[in-house]
């Protein structure tokens, strides 16, 4: 079992950022706290990709480089792209924010609902 | 670049501290830092790096120097026009690139159809790597100012009902 | 040439940039640069209808590199077929809004955006491809939602944002379980990788659900559906009339595609449990959503939970893994885009006329506002599936699916979800027509002496037309299977 930690470390990681910032988002009444944990949930998805394509000794995919494993570029372009996307949903969800901390006074999910009712 | 003024005698609900320190530091790093966006925007053919790591640096540089020398002179310093221009040219470089290879007879973003070598095609490359870039840094830098111009006027708003010994409610 | 499907993506995404320099110096160019670009979009779509007829499927490479190397672009009629929806349903949303509301240019902006993602779902041919774009219509979307400028429609984008994507990221996360265990991408070559890999392995397996979940949260299936009510209640009538009939048609979509040209039949006979988890989420869907619906007063809302429940009805038709209910279910997402788009113009017309959405405020509508009130219940009985209509076609499929493939229990929960469409648009129709109006002196007194508020020309017209189309295309429907009939044949054999 320790022998597993020690060499697959990266994916229990992985476990441990998904279920941190789903927690994050489901249990936290803040909204900035949800879109944290949002944030938290798909850095740890990003982990997965990236251990999934490391190769122990591996060389980048250029023919100067020489002989040697060489490193697959796909997973490193596929979560450059995924952070891209997280980024500008980060963006969307904070300027949200911005405009129901305007229009409500509050950050609150529980006095936010209170306030949704009471309208 | 823009002709709106920043009213002295308005009460801003934000602390900024001119911190000599912070000034200084900043106007020294913030040339060489954006200079190495550019350097990592232009290598992404290469080496690690490329668009959209580059824009996020060059936006890092303008934060920096929001940071320094305070938001709103910063956001009026690099107004509104110079954030859209950058998003437009850099997305209409991208999309007329992939249009052209199409026009040349080749598909959509293929390179070869340009009818040039190797080197031609890695400059084809590095140019949509600037604009991409582009609209990076333009996106980033104009949703961080716009964020913050939203926030100041909550602030404002504050202000003024206070004043005006009212209660806080939505305003929309 | 099929490059057209390539330039079905890059022309809205090109058309998008314009309204915002342009916006600056000519206060209506929002609207005409969104509708031109519309109009060429269409063209490219009547363009790409004929290059199928000619070649059969086509398929393109983006960038000239092959495949499975590189990213492939697919086009048959089914896909052809939705990517002309959405460039009518966005010429017919343009349309309905003209002399609605001021929109800025990040309005007219977003919806090219939201037209180029669409796009994008129906013809990549790429997982991974698929995410990017499902990403790019989430985007749009949350931004379409918030335009509204009331509080609530912030606080429903934003709920919409943070189920929206955490269902997106483990749609990435099922992407790549399946990329690690065979090394591809692309669509095609998958199918025939896991096979080789074998099917009961864990991986592809949670590959699967993954997948399916965070394409489900997009479909708004139950119980993954909450963000859907909010999210169309409160968002301006002509971003639900697209949204409504495009944004869920698209993931409905992309889990047929999955399931069928990724996932082929073979998986399902070998793990059987897989879709009849799906099917049973569906079923669930097709109950509690009308179930839902028949609760509601808001009427925007009761079409949102009734959304719910016809997605359902697709989704069985997918899951039972049969010639006759997969065609079904395809008629059924094109008839129920028509249908719904025609449902939301009406209620966003008949709402200037009544002052409300609520179901009290349409009492006796039918004599202030017959045209609509007539369209209203010709797409409702659409809906619930008189014949000829599209949605009897739709449904009549699946339910003869089921009972060839032996599934008693969809065809009886197809059958009762008709009566359960019937009930909550019946309480509808009869207030409309059927009760006396009780508030006309109130608005004749709280406007000033003014006459009745008008409806725009535009919307009477666009319901009329809409409702004309859900009746004649069931009866052009036989057309659109013949055409579609082998397609679907290839994917089951």
């Amino acid at each position: 079992m320790l022998e597993l930690i020690g060499t697959h470390y990266s994916y229990f990681a992985y476990v441990a950022l998904v279920g941190i910032g789903l927690y994050a988002v489901i249990e936290s009444s803040n909204l900035v706290k949800k879109l944290i944990g949002l944030n938290i949930f798909q850095v740890g998805i990003f982990l997965f990709f990236i251990t999934g394509g490391y190769i122990t000794g591996g060389v980048p995919p250029r023919v100067a480089e020489g002989g040697g494993p060489y490193v697959s570029p796909l997973p490193q372009v596929l979560i450059l792209t995924a952070i891209v996307v997280g980024v500008s949903l980060t963006a969307v969800g904070l300027a949200l924010i911005v405009r129901i901390y305007e229009e409500y006074g509050t950050l609150d999910e529980k006095v936010l609902s209170e306030a949704q009712i009471n309208e | 670049m823009s002709t709106e003024e920043i009213d002295p005698t308005k009460e801003v609900n934000r602390i900024y501290v001119e911190s000599t320190i912070i000034m200084t530091t900043v106007r020294l790093v913030v040339p060489f830092v954006f200079a190495y966006g550019l350097f990592v925007m232009f290598h992404g053919a290469d080496s690690a790096g490329g668009g959209f790591q580059g824009g996020v640096i060059v936006a890092a540089s303008i934060l920096l120097v929001g940071f320094a020398f305070g938001i709103d002179a910063t956001r009026i310093w690099i107004s509104e026009l110079l954030t859209r221009m950058a998003i437009v040219t850099g997305g209409t470089i991208f999309v007329l690139i992939g249009i052209g290879s199409v026009l040349n007879g080749g598909a959509f973003l293929d390179y070869s159809a340009y009818g040039l070598d190797k080197t031609g095609i890695k400059y084809i490359i590095e140019i949509i790597e600037l604009a991409i870039g582009a609209i990076v840094s333009g996106v980033l830098i104009g949703l961080f100012f716009t964020l913050a111009k939203g926030d100041m006027r909550s602030g404002e708003d504050e202000q003024k009902s206070a004043e005006s010994g009212q209660d806080q409610e939505a305003t929309s | 040439m099929s490059e057209t499907l390539a330039l079905l993506v890059a022309l809205p995404v090109l058309t998008a940039l314009v309204p915002v320099v342009l916006g600056r110096i000519w206060q209506r160019a929002g609207w005409t640069v969104a509708f031109v670009g519309t109009v060429l979009h269409l063209a490219l779509v009547v363009q790409l209808a004929r290059a199928i007829r000619v070649e059969g499927t086509v398929s393109y490479a983006v960038g000239n590199f092959a495949p499975p190397i590189g990213i492939e672009l697919v086009g048959d009629w089914i896909s052809a077929t939705l990517v002309g929806l959405v460039s009518i349903i966005t010429l017919i949303v343009l349309i309905f809004e003209r002399d609605r509301n001021d929109s800025s240019d990040a309005f007219y902006s977003e919806l090219l955006l939201l037209t180029a993602g669409l796009s994008g779902i129906f013809v990549t041919g790429d997982l991974f491809n698929l995410y990017v774009f499902l990403e790019i219509t989430g985007l749009a979307t949350y931004a379409l939602v918030a335009t509204n400028p009331s509080p609530r429609a912030a606080v429903a984008s934003l709920k919409y944002l943070l189920v929206g994507t955490i269902g997106a990221s483990l749609y990435l996360l099922g992407v790549g379980y399946l990329y690690i265990s065979t090394g591809t991408l692309n669509m095609a070559d998958l199918s025939q990788q896991l096979a080789e890999v074998g099917y009961t392995s864990p991986l592809i397996l949670t590959g699967f659900v993954l997948i399916m979940i965070g394409l489900g949260v997009k479909t708004a299936l139950f119980p993954l559906h909450t963000w859907q009510p909010d999210a169309y209640t409160e968002s301006s009538d002509s971003v639900t009339v697209h949204i409504a009939a495009l944004v869920s048609t698209a993931a409905a979509y992309a889990i047929f595609r999955v399931t069928f040209a990724v996932f082929t039949p073979s998986f399902a006979s070998a793990v059987p449990v897989a879709l009849d988890a799906l099917t049973i989420a569906a079923l669930l869907s097709i109950i509690l959503g009308s179930v839902f619906a028949i609760m509601q007063t808001n009427l925007k809302r009761m079409l949102a939970y009734s959304s719910v429940s016809q997605f359902g009805l697709v989704i069985v038709g997918v899951s039972v893994i049969n010639e006759t209910a997969l065609v079904g279910s395809l008629v059924h997402l094109v008839g129920h885009a028509v249908m719904k788009a025609g449902l939301f113009i009406a209620i966003g017309g008949l709402s200037i006329v009544a002052g409300g959405y609520e179901l009290e405020d349409m009492r006796g509508i039918a004599q202030r506002a017959p045209i609509l009130s007539a369209g209203f219940a010709v797409l409702a009985f659409a809906l619930v599936g008189v014949p000829p209509a599209v949605g009897f076609v739709g449904k009549w499929n699946i339910v003869l699916g089921a009972i060839n493939s032996g599934d008693w229990i969809v065809a009886v929960v197809v059958v009762t979800s008709t009566l359960l469409t019937l009930a909550y648009f019946a309480r509808v129709i009869e207030r409309m027509y059927f009760n006396s109006p009780i508030n006309i002196d109130q608005t004749a007194a709280t406007d000033g002496g003014q006459a009745r508020p008008s409806v725009p020309f535009q919307t009477r017209a666009l319901v009329s037309i809409l409702a004309f189309a859900s009746v004649s295309f069931g009866l052009v429907a036989i057309q659109f299977i013949a055409a579609i009939t082998p397609i679907v044949g290839g994917y089951l054999t």
